[in-house]
């Protein structure tokens, strides 16, 4: 056991940062390749360093620590920690999620590291299903763009396209695209807010201005931006049956 | 108590009425041929109101018969029983204040009380009992109706109230928990330090409960409270963190509701600062103009809005706060410009307790 285990230390506090990097100092495989003060900086870091342990706070400014894996795709080689957060901590126990209560002791931080580093470079189910589960009601729809980090504010997409192995998202006159199948993206927003009116189409139905006819059997949605998106049969029974 | 004959509006109100009903008998005394119009009216003015005092006992028939507790018989007999007794009573006055009153004036043609006209008097005596009965009942009613609304608001208010000492009271458990977090790390790293932010946290806990219980402190108190505040927020986020406090000389003993500065404080660095990368000034300003105190706290905010932005109830407390202190006398707004967001308030100027 010569490797040793590149850790990434995420907290927006100096002080807690500090606490963990002391805690680690007792283990001498570990090697603490940096240290992380908001989420954005902490995706930017998980995907250059590529750590095999990350040591992530929930709640900081940016993104929330579960968003920060959500982003990068990691569902292994975590240790949570926070310090109160009732919804996080329910969902996690739901799981069987691991995490560390601050402020956390020694010997309580040991047996943590323990257990991930029995399971490192394995993905945990268990963590799987929360991530996949704190996505089920999405709020933000959240985008990387090599270096950069969307936040989208759902209420605020207009419309989302299919496109091969991508979504694209239109939201205020701007376009992202996220790697993401459409019909994914259907299950996790609200059916009444937001309608799959086209095999490659889910619009907003706050940001939808008229239907018109456009043929004899067949309509379009008029968007406020002025988008004309087509509606299937099926997509039109949808609509008509939230209308 | 009785409700009209202790109140002098409505006992004029009630009398008025009666001597209508009064009105009324002489002119169907005139209209039947009984009586010329002199005579009727000085027959039935004054035993009309005679008779309005003891119709005014239907209020006590009534209040022994709550609404909710009344049976069907029962009520028939206790009602038909008193109305047949006040009934007899009419004819009664009718009767004597027609002989009185021939008696003392030789002008009056005393009007003839015939055993068919008795039955008439008797009937409508009966009658203008139920009648005063309905309208007693129906004023109880009112009375009821008006009461359960004063004693629905008083509850919503003490409700409120009470919600409010908890709210203040309440100890934020991130703030605790991430406070006892950095003393833990500061242990090793400065001892010293460690104790001082031990010190800080329990001062900041006294003056919580200290406040709480009053129900209003100069505005230098609260300013001390968030002084306490911030010194341990600024062990916690560092160089992030600044603050700037500004109080005129005529504000600093201006009376303020308890806890009102420290929540903003509060919610200035968990919605504002926290989330910019380098940091930023809470500032709070206070003066005194004419008779208002004016306070503002701001805080520069994120252009990019994250998951913490709030959804705006502790600031609907506050104005609920005020309006439930001040009954619409405080204003409190907020605003978004050019990335600093900034709460306003205005509050009646008081240097003693209200």
């Amino acid at each position: 056991m010569s490797e040793t285990i590149k850790t990434l230390i995420v907290d927006d506090e100096d002080l807690a940062r500090r606490l963990v990097r002391e805690y680690l100092g007792k283990h001498a495989d570990i090697e603490i390749i940096g240290e992380c003060d908001n989420g954005l900086q902490a995706v930017k870091d998980i995907a250059a360093l590529n750590p095999d342990l990350v040591l992530l706070d929930i709640q900081m400014p940016k993104l929330t620590g579960l968003e920060v894996l959500e982003l990068t795709g990691r569902s292994s080689g975590v240790i949570f920690t926070t310090a109160y957060d009732q919804y996080a901590l329910k969902a996690f126990d739901l799981h069987a999620v691991d995490y560390l209560l601050k402020p956390f002791s020694q010997t309580r931080f040991d047996e943590a590291l323990a257990q991930a580093r029995k399971a490192l470079g394995q993905t945990l189910p268990a963590l799987e299903n929360l991530l996949e589960q704190a996505t089920e009601k999405l709020e933000r729809i959240l985008i990387r763009d090599r270096n950069q980090v969307h936040v989208i504010p759902v209420e605020k997409m207009d419309y989302a396209e299919a496109q091969d192995d991508y979504v694209s998202i239109q939201s205020e006159g701007k376009c992202y695209l996220k790697t993401q199948r459409l019909s994914d993206l259907e299950t996790q927003l609200d059916p009444k807010k937001f309608v799959r009116v086209h095999r490659s189409y889910i619009i907003n139905i706050e940001k939808l201005q008229s239907i018109e006819r456009a043929t004899k059997d067949s309509h379009v949605a008029l968007m406020r931006d002025g988008k004309q998106i087509p509606i299937s049969r099926a997509g039109y029974d949808r609509i008509k049956a939230i209308m | 108590m009785h409700p009209i004959l202790t109140n002098a509006r409505k006992l004029m109100w009630y009398l008025a009425a009666w001597l209508l009903t009064g009105v009324f008998i002489a002119l169907l005394l005139v209209a039947a041929d009984l009586a010329q119009w002199g005579s009727a009216l000085w027959f039935a003015l004054p035993a009309t109101f005679l008779y309005s005092f003891i119709a005014s006992s239907a209020y006590y028939v009534c209040r022994s018969l709550p609404m909710a507790k009344r049976h069907f018989a029962f009520a028939t007999a206790v009602f038909g029983g008193s109305s047949l007794i006040a009934g007899f009573a009419w004819l009664a006055i009718c009767q004597g204040w027609n002989q009185l009153a021939h008696l003392l004036s030789a002008d009056y043609a005393a009007v003839q009380v015939t055993q068919h006209m008795a039955v008439v008097l008797f009937a409508a005596g009966c009658g203008f009992y139920l009648l005063s009965i309905l309208a007693h009942d129906v004023l109880i009613a009112f009375d009821n109706v008006r009461l359960a609304e004063r004693r629905a608001a008083e509850s919503r208010v003490l409700a409120r109230d009470a919600e409010l000492q908890v709210l203040r009271t309440q100890i934020n458990p991130h703030f605790l928990f991430n406070s006892l977090n950095s003393i833990s790390a500061l242990t090793t790293i400065d001892g010293p330090a460690a104790r001082s932010m031990t010190i800080e946290l329990a001062q900041f806990f006294r003056q919580t409960l200290a406040l709480s219980e009053k129900q209003a402190i100069p505005l230098a108190d609260e300013i001390a409270l968030c002084n306490s505040f911030l010194a341990i927020e600024k062990i916690r986020f560092g160089k992030k963190l600044g603050s700037a406090i500004e109080i005129a000389d005529d504000a600093q003993r201006a009376l303020i509701p308890p806890m009102i500065l420290q929540p903003l404080v509060e919610n200035a660095i968990k919605h504002g600062i926290r989330d910019l990368v380098d940091g930023g000034t809470v500032s709070i300003r206070a003066f005194a103009r004419e008779q208002w105190l004016h306070i503002a706290v701001s805080n520069p905010v994120d252009s990019q809005p994250s998951n913490a932005v709030g959804n705006g109830t502790g600031l609907k407390n506050l104005q609920q706060r005020f309006a439930s202190i001040y009954d619409g006398q405080a204003r409190a707004s907020w605003a978004l410009a050019d990335g600093q967001f900034t709460v306003e308030m205005a509050l009646p100027l008081a240097y003693t307790e209200i």
